[in-house]
């Protein structure tokens, strides 16, 4: 991105995470920020997980659904961003990222029932 | 080709509108009001037609399903809730579905029911897993259509016409007592929710963006989208009909799906039965599989998981393990020995819960012309859009009590 200013509202939280091939890999479930008072506010990541949009729960519900769904966050750096619309583009894929890994052995594992190659 | 697309808006109108819970609703809505609930059906009909329209023109635009928009627009905590409900509702309404399939094939078989259970999980997996979108809409979009016997039905009772088309206009029941009232009242939000159930909109622009729809194919998502809902709002109709002619003042209440296709055999005779017992369990397969895969989309939509049947399974496991999980959870609580209907009463009912979480952030996307530019709403269906939002907010509020009330329409 060579924008110098993203609405990060309305543009980049809660919008769904697409790799350079177009391949959902997550949302962004929270934004990490460099910067405070006085100091220029500038975005350092995203980051996509449970353990990210747990945290945005209100009440007691972090510690209560992070039981039930992990604490798996991961990080990525808002240099690897190619556009932030719709949809947030990256410019690596998710394999290169390290996203969506949960995916190849579920995958594999189902790659081994009939039918599992048609679409 | 372009024309095949037609069978989106077919199954998920048949999916939507001719499910157990409707047919149930509504021939009950005849059997106890006779015609006078006709005009719910017509304002539930513009209902779909609106929001089913935009949730397809947004699809087709900005590539996006519904659960994206509520995530973008309501935010992770609302989005959260609308996503529990939703998914809630598309398991009891799935659950229903393989019960009635269930039922319907008891009756024709003579089997005992729940190992028919068990066989109807294991044909609707087959068909998910191996049938691709395409197809999926075909079959049970196709074999559905089987359900038009209830209008030739409604039809050969040969209803009073005039009766009929007054029904069409807004009316309280005359003469009635309070809990009566209260029951219509029942009725009248029941019957509108059983139409407008959510997961109609979250299959349709989900299978809008299976089917790879573009900005140019926006005219087709007017034509399908009316055409499916005018077709499931006459199968409605015609279940209300039936209800008033076949059912009233013979102290039969439908709370069998046997019930409606008796109704269809009395006017029509032998071949009608058993069309209309064969539409049925299509419609309902169509239903169950319109739930199943909607729970699915609406999770990997809502956290972003790689999704769609127009991507091979291996590429999408988590996608593909949620509609099975959703399958056999339904599965077994239909298992559980719960009566299908009952659990679709209460589906319905809390369907329209979570209606307002749903529209409200489509209408606010498309109506946004700095997103949607010229595709955006117009002003009739901002209008219409606005108007449905409140009736819908105001159904939300009645639904719970007036279940409570009236003892879950038992009086």
């Amino acid at each position: 991105m060579n924008k110098e200013s993203v609405d990060l509202m309305r543009s980049v939280l809660d919008h769904e995470i697409v790799d350079a091939d177009d391949v959902p890999c997550g949302m962004v479930d929270d934004v990490e920020l460099s910067g405070g008072p006085g100091a220029r506010l500038a975005v350092e990541a995203l980051l996509t997980g449970p353990g990210a949009w747990t945290d945005r729960l209100p009440w007691v519900f972090p510690s209560l659904v992070k039981a039930l769904v992990g604490r798996h966050t991961s990080r990525i750096p808002w240099t690897e961003v190619a556009s932030a619309g719709d949809r947030i583009k990256l410019k690596s894929t998710a394999k290169g990222l390290g996203l969506n890994v949960g995916d190849g052995k579920l995958g594999h594992w189902l790659g081994r029932i009939p039918g599992s190659e048609a679409d | 080709m372009k024309a095949l697309e037609l069978f989106l808006g077919i199954l998920t109108a048949v999916g939507g509108f001719v499910e157990i819970g409707e047919l149930t609703f509504a021939l009950n809505a005849g059997s106890k009001f006779d015609f006078s609930l006709l005009w719910v059906v017509a304002l539930g009909t513009v209902g779909i037609i609106v929001y089913g329209e935009m949730a397809g023109r947004v699809a087709a635009v900005r590539k996006q399903p519904v659960f994206h928009l509520i995530r973008e627009r309501a935010g992770l905590t609302a989005g959260l809730v609308t996503l529990i409900a939703a998914n809630l509702v598309n398991m009891l309404t799935c659950a229903a579905e393989i019960g009635g399939i269930a039922l319907v094939w008891q009756l024709v078989s003579g089997w005992p029911y729940r190992p028919l259970v068990a066989g109807t999980f294991v044909l609707l997996t087959l068909a998910v897993w191996f049938l691709p979108f395409k197809w999926i809409e075909r079959v049970f979009g196709l074999l559905g259509l089987l359900m038009i016997v209830f209008v030739a039905a409604a039809v050969a009772s040969k209803p009073d016409w005039q009766q009929v088309s007054g029904g069409f206009i807004p009316q309280l029941p005359k003469a009635a007592t309070s809990s009566e009232m209260w029951l219509y009242a029942y009725f009248s939000v029941a019957l509108f929710s059983s139409i407008v159930l959510p997961y109609e909109t979250y299959f349709y622009a989900s299978g809008a963006i299976e089917d790879r729809w573009k900005p140019k194919d926006l005219n087709l998502n007017r034509i399908i989208i009316i055409g499916g809902s005018v077709l499931g709002s006459s199968l409605a109709v015609a279940l209300v009909i039936l209800g008033s002619q076949q059912l009233s003042g013979r102290e039969i209440e439908a709370q069998l799906p046997g019930t409606a296709a008796l109704a269809a055999g009395i006017s029509l005779g032998r071949w009608a039965l058993i069309a209309a017992l064969a539409g049925m369990v299509f419609a309902f397969g169509g239903a169950a599989v319109e739930t199943t895969l909607s729970g699915a989309y609406n999770l990997a939509q809502f956290f972003g998981w790689p999704w769609g049947k127009f991507r091979k399974p291996r590429e999408v496991p988590r996608f593909h393990a949620a509609w099975f999980i959703l399958l056999l959870l339904s599965t077994l609580l239909i298992l559980s020995g719960v009566d299908p209907v009952s659990v679709v009463e209460y589906s319905i009912v809390f369907a329209v819960v979570t209606l307002p979480f749903t529209y409200f952030p489509m209408l606010v996307i498309a109506a946004d012309k700095r997103v949607m530019k010229s595709f955006a709403n117009g002003w009739l269906s901002n209008t219409l859009g606005w108007l449905f939002l409140v009736l819908t907010t105001l159904a939300a509020l009645c639904a719970i009590p007036l279940l409570l009330i009236t003892h879950g329409g038992r009086g």
